[in-house]
């Protein structure tokens, strides 16, 4: 059996009479990258709080690299809050070197593996300064560099992405890929469907306080039948009677979902109708759409409940 | 345990002490008290208060046969008209002679019940008079009155020649016992007056940084609310290092005479007590910091800061009111109430240790206190934890259900 570097089992988190968490179960296999992904206000954030004994939770069980006492570990926990703050009066390499003396690192050390890990993401030059000069994108890479230089078994990021452009967005995920092939397991959430496509092993989706989806990208994706477009030789109306009943007409093509039965027996039929084949892709839904069908379906049977 | 404890501490006042003092309001911070001249007045005008108060209780005793008694308490009457309130000589006090005259005189100066600064014996026209050092007025006074009451009684024309001693007395005086009390209990008000306050914004700062969420992240909240007292202690420290050195050399400055009555402030417990009342400053700042800290830390506008600054300065004045009686009223049972209410507790012990000589009280005292800081920033930490961060004990809400 695989070993888990985080599991957990019914969290219930009640603020008030609302239950933002409402019996969330998770299990993070080690080495691995693994997504949260969810709505706004899904409870991504309060499920990751409880994970790192950050929060208590109402009920339910965790256990965070071996112990049940998820503080006990902090030591070998890195994590990037939502909310992202730093003193803006300390620089930058003793504010990644105060993070990690936070976890027990040395400070020493911390400076010195701060310098490195600054020229890496090409931030070298502003070790000397103060965060206040930085732009509220340099600042949080500042921060997550502070959140991994202790080199943590377990690296816990909410919303890393959020506020960063596409550059930094890169640089980004080269950083979780290279804590990722250093041992590391990353456990992040996120709403922005294409880093969990391009990063995830393994994701959840929490909707509502409750997980709706676990597995792999692949297997979300295959949640939705495959979508075909087809580009005819000889355009004509007759063609959207011989396709699926979902065929929608775009341009000098037609979109529609594979048959159950597979597309051979369609494409021959075409064929010998004359209409001839001039352009033919068939691909799985994104991420996206599988994140919206699997939570959309959720919202819409939850809502008379949320109105309510 | 606590090595990962203390170690979490350090690390988080170590930052806020170097936040704190290199930053140019440190300096403007470190040079305040010329702006408290003010304060050191009225600070002053109480310290007279407790002088006179102790004056008061020294006394005047003349140790004459009963018929002389009437003639001398008329001549006192007399005299006294003379002076002002502020210079009246202490009360005079007469005995009857009981065996040798000698002895019973020089046994007033030990008794605890009364503290006589000069005391006349023997024939009127011959007095011998006894005072203690310092107190040379107040012999002249008693010769004074003995003229008197010889005139009264035989001719106006006759002198009479009184003989004078000086008596070194060993042990302390009550009166400068109590000056030493009221002052001890003052300087450690004033100083924890102007130095715990800056506790209360230092998790508002938190707050507004965001940085509270990686601190409660990385560290239980118990070490980020002491590290944030640590932190602020060091920079107090800093102050009262600075200020401290200037006050200590300051008697080497001084007129001689000024030098003098300084050193004349004895103090019960003897040469401890300097390591009494810096151990008393440690324990009361620490003590109301950490409820300034969990006050403030539930708070989360500066405005709201600014607000708390009123109580806050309220409740101090309180503990000191009640320190100060207790310095002055020793065996009173407001002053066992200071001792042990633990806010107050640092103030009213160091005015014990100025008045009494036991030492055991004072290692309780120690851990009573040590304890208290530890309770309040327990209950700081508990009350953050549940208010800002919405987090309840799950075990509580176990037992809740069960």
């Amino acid at each position: 059996m695989q070993q888990l570097a985080v599991s957990a089992s019914g969290l219930v988190k009640r603020f008030g009479d609302r239950r933002a968490v409402d019996g969330v179960g998770i299990a993070v296999p080690k080495g691995l990258i693994y997504g949260v992904l969810g709505p706004n206000g899904a409870g991504k954030t309060t499920t990751l709080r409880m994970l790192l004994g950050i929060i208590e939770p109402d009920e339910g069980e965790r256990i965070l690299l071996g112990s049940r006492h998820p503080r006990d570990m902090s030591d070998q926990v890195g994590y990037l809050p939502e909310e992202r703050g730093l003193y803006p009066n300390m620089k930058c390499r003793e504010a990644i070197a105060f993070m990690g003396a936070l976890r027990g690192l040395p400070w020493a050390t911390g400076r010195k593996r701060a310098q490195a890990l600054l020229e890496n993401a090409g931030l070298g030059h502003a070790a000397d300064d103060k965060i206040r000069k930085l732009s509220k994108g340099m600042a949080q890479l500042v921060q997550l560099l502070g959140s991994v230089v202790h080199e943590p078994d377990l690296l816990v990021l909410d919303e890393p992405f959020s506020g960063l452009d596409p550059v930094n967005q890169e640089r980004l995920e080269l950083l979780i890929r290279g804590q990722r092939d250093r041992g590391a397991t990353i456990l992040f959430s996120t709403h922005v469907m294409a880093h969990a496509e391009r990063l995830c092993e393994r994701i959840s989706v929490i909707a509502g306080g409750r997980v709706r989806f676990e597995g792999t990208v692949d297997e979300a994706r295959a949640l939705l039948p495959l979508r075909a477009r087809y580009t005819p030789h000889h355009d004509a109306d007759a063609i959207g009677t011989m396709l699926p009943g979902d065929a929608a007409r775009e341009g000098g093509s037609w979109r529609f979902t594979v048959p159950d039965g597979g597309i051979e027996a369609l494409l021959v039929r075409l064929i010998d109708a004359g209409h001839g084949i001039s352009g033919l892709s068939i691909e799985r839904p994104g991420l996206h759409d599988a994140f919206v069908r699997i939570v959309g379906a959720e919202a819409l049977a939850d809502q008379p409940e949320t109105i309510a | 345990m606590m090595p990962r404890f203390l170690r979490h501490a350090l690390t988080i006042a170590r930052r806020d002490l170097t936040a704190t003092v290199m930053t140019p309001t440190f300096l403007l911070f470190l040079l305040s008290p010329l702006l408290m001249i003010g304060f050191g007045i009225i600070g002053g005008l109480s310290g007279q208060a407790a002088g006179a108060a102790g004056e008061a209780r020294q006394v005047l005793v003349a140790i004459v046969p009963a018929g002389q008694q009437d003639s001398l308490r008329a001549a006192d009457r007399e005299l006294r008209s003379v002076f002002s309130r502020d210079s009246a000589r202490p009360k005079l006090q007469l005995e009857a002679p009981q065996g040798d005259a000698a002895r019973q005189a020089r046994a007033l100066f030990d008794s605890d019940a009364i503290e006589a600064a000069a005391v006349l014996y023997g024939p009127l026209d011959h007095p011998m008079i006894l005072r203690r050092a310092g107190a040379e007025a107040e012999g002249r006074y008693l010769a004074a009155l003995a003229t008197q009451a010889l005139r009264a009684a035989h001719a106006p024309g006759v002198r009479s020649t009184a003989r004078f001693e000086t008596i070194a007395v060993q042990a302390p005086t009550v009166s400068g016992r109590g000056q030493a009390a009221y002052f001890s209990t003052f300087a450690i008000f004033l100083v924890t007056l102007m130095l715990s306050g800056q506790a209360v914004g230092a998790m508002a700062e938190e707050r507004s940084n965001k940085v509270i969420e990686i601190l409660a992240a990385a560290v239980p909240l118990e070490s980020v609310f002491f590290g944030k007292l640590l932190g602020a202690f060091g920079s107090a420290l800093l102050f009262v290092a600075f200020w401290g050195t200037l006050v200590a050399n300051l008697p080497k400055l001084m007129p001689a005479g000024m030098a003098g009555a300084l050193s004349d402030l004895s103090v019960a417990v003897g040469p401890i007590f300097p390591l009494l009342l810096i151990g008393y400053f440690v324990m009361a700042y620490l003590l109301q910091s950490a409820v300034f800290l969990g006050v403030g830390s539930l708070a989360s506008t500066q405005r709201e800061i600014q607000m708390l600054s009123l109580p806050i300065t309220i409740f101090q004045f309180a503990m000191f009111g009640m320190a100060s009686y207790a310095a002055g009223n020793p065996e009173s049972w407001v002053a066992t109430a200071a001792e042990i209410v633990p806010f107050s507790s640092p103030m009213a012990m160091a005015a014990r240790a100025a008045n009494a000589p036991e030492l055991w009280p004072h290692a309780l005292a120690f851990a009573w206190q040590g304890l208290w800081v530890a309770i309040t920033l327990t209950i700081a930490a508990r009350l953050f934890r549940r208010g800002v961060l919405k987090s309840g004990s799950p075990k509580r809400r176990k037992k809740a259900a069960v």
